[in-house]
């Protein structure tokens, strides 16, 4: 595993073309009080973005500021993201939202920060985790496959271009 | 909603009562005295003294340890402060927090990584802690000390000598039985030299230094183990009077994260490296859950429990490992239950103690179980403590009276209660 550190954070996109990304994002979008577009997540926010993508397949990713191997996965889906933006993506991280202004910095390096993601809204961790899956650990990275029916596979550990194209054949890689 | 828990529940219907109450209602259905109710939550201070209060029940990742009077020392994190306060009534009340650094800092306080406090024989106070240098992973392994009873702290000193900018973190902090004071940490120094010449380097590595003067000057800086995963804390527990033993999560294979064991001396000598779980958890992630260690009555046995989601283990475990067979055994499972984790172990006289944390959907249940007989058999378990609000990583610690549990809780404040029976 290589681990490719981001020394120096940049900012790609004028602030005008991100809230647009925003707008037409498949989760719907709600404009935030705050210049990112990271949105509080709480213990129904995972059944809201289900109901949102009702009849649709989409990809979950969990991940953290402290976790290494997050960063290569965010990499990965963030150049997916560019080069398809119809990519059904909804990115979760579970540091507390008080790091937002840290996590809006990260998602922006991976040109993620123009879409609607959600960071953890409850010090009572345990209880968001479960709502998201009752047999997750906390082990990040962590993500999930919804097929269009939401039934769904997990994943524990660095997503790959391989499993995605498994189960979004039509994206463009 | 009235918390509902094991065999008291009953009893709960016809008297409800506060959290609190019911809490220590249930410590002594596991059969302790318990004590009068100390802690308060951190609600209840900031409506009585204002948001700015500093004090045990609002900080963060709190740890604790006796200093040889049995006064109880406690550091946690607040504000970018390191605190320490310390009480002589095992936790019923608290003296006013020191701050230990005067310049903020950005202290690392989560459930794998807060500040350690150890009292020396002769009184010095020392911690360590993590600070974070940057939104990459990035740290420095800080220490100071108190040498007048805590009153005032020495200016913090940055241990690890590389002078890299890199990942230096998860601090853990032992002082042996002949004054040797250990620092062990996770390192990423020999990860950023593989980069450099192009090479793949899984995980992180462990490192230490040692103090022979109570923290006054510490050693250089001492490998022990390449590969190792880069986000659980390490476990500590004695080796004769002068070494120390360690239990961490290591790579093996590149690809399985399960614990590795070492002892280590105070020269840097590094002996009895080998792997202590199979668990084969193959996983390219950060587990964020460290293990726990304590010496059997055998002093080259040791008690460890741990959290894996493995081919062959999924849950929480307990084993014995015997460092002159370097094998370990009395494999037990002791809660595969989904959101079953971070298990802590204490041992007192012929009482060893397991606790951990479960989580049923709806509220997380503080769990304890008992040993009698060296790990080999183990009492039902028991839920001790019940609340629907967020709480840190469990603590067992002795004083060698007893066994008490040291938990950051936003509903009860800081617990600290005595576990043990045989008191």
């Amino acid at each position: 595993m290589t681990i490719k550190r981001t020394s120096t954070l940049c900012r790609f996109l004028p602030k005008a073309l991100l809230v647009g990304v925003a707008i037409v994002s498949a989760a719907g979008a709600s404009f935030a009080a705050h210049a990112d577009n990271i949105e509080n997540f709480g213990t129904q926010s995972f059944a809201q973005i289900k109901s949102a993508y009702e009849g649709k397949p989409f990809v979950v990713s969990l991940w953290s500021i402290d976790c290494a191997p997050c960063r290569v996965e965010l990499k990965m889906l963030g150049e997916l993201k560019k080069n398809d933006p119809d990519f059904a993506l909804v990115v979760i991280s579970t540091d507390s939202i008080e790091n937002r202004e840290e996590a809006a910095d990260i998602l922006d390096s991976y040109e993620l920060a123009g879409i609607k993601t959600w960071m953890f809204a409850d010090a009572f961790v345990e209880r968001l985790r479960y709502s998201v899956d009752p047999l997750w650990h906390g082990e990040l990275p962590r993500s999930y496959f919804f097929k269009a029916d939401h039934s769904f596979e997990s994943h524990s550990g660095i997503l790959t271009r391989e499993q995605i194209g498994k189960y979004f054949p039509s994206i463009e890689q | 909603m009235l918390p509902i828990l094991g065999q008291a529940e009953p009893f709960m219907r016809i008297f409800p009562m506060t959290s609190r109450a019911f809490a220590l209602l249930a410590l002594f259905a596991w059969g302790f005295a318990a004590q009068s109710a100390s802690a308060e939550s951190c609600a209840e201070l900031r409506e009585l003294h204002g948001a700015d209060i500093v004090s045990v029940h609002c900080g963060g990742a709190p740890s604790a340890s006796f200093d040889a009077q049995g006064r109880l020392w406690v550091a946690f994190v607040q504000n970018k402060h390191v605190y320490v306060s310390h009480s002589d009534d095992k936790g019923a009340s608290y003296s006013t927090p020191v701050r230990v650094n005067e310049e903020a800092e950005d202290t690392e306080f989560n459930g794998e990584n807060r500040p350690k406090i150890i009292v020396a024989p002769q009184g010095e106070v020392m911690l360590s802690w993590t600070t974070k240098t940057s939104s990459n992973f990035t740290g420095l392994i800080r220490f100071s000390r108190s040498i007048d009873g805590g009153k005032t702290f020495e200016v913090p000193r940055t241990v690890n000598d590389d002078g890299l900018t890199t990942g230096h973190r998860f601090d853990s902090l032992f002082l042996s039985a002949s004054g040797n004071l250990y620092l062990t940490w996770i390192d990423k120094r020999d990860m950023e030299a593989s980069l450099a010449i192009g090479d793949a380097y899984p995980g992180a590595a462990i490192y230490y230094a040692v103090s022979k003067d109570f923290g006054k000057t510490f050693s250089s800086n001492y490998a022990v183990s390449q590969n190792s995963c880069e986000c659980c804390r390490i476990a500590m527990a004695p080796q004769g009077d002068d070494n120390v033993a360690i239990l961490w999560r290591q790579i093996y294979d590149s690809q399985i994260r399960d614990h590795a064991v070492a002892v280590l001396g105070p020269e840097g000598e590094v002996s009895g490296l080998d792997r202590a779980t199979v668990d084969d958890w193959y996983i390219d992630a950060c587990p964020h859950h460290g293990p726990s260690m304590v010496q059997a009555q055998d002093a080259d046995q040791y008690h460890m429990a741990w959290f894996s989601a493995g081919d062959l283990h999924k849950g929480i475990y307990y084993a014995r490992y015997d460092l002159g067979q370097a094998d370990s055994n009395q494999l037990i499972e002791v809660d595969a239950t989904p959101g079953a984790g971070h298990p802590s172990l204490a041992q007192h006289g012929d009482e060893l103690l397991l606790a951990w944390k479960g989580f049923n959907g709806v509220a997380t249940q503080l769990q304890v179980m008992s040993s009698k007989d060296d790990g080999k058999s183990w009492s039902p378990v028991q839920t001790v403590f019940n609340t629907e609000q967020a709480s840190d990583h469990p603590l067992l610690i002795s004083d060698g009276k007893a066994i008490y549990l040291s938990w950051s809780t936003a509903e009860f404040g800081y617990v600290f209660e005595e576990l043990s029976h045989d008191n």
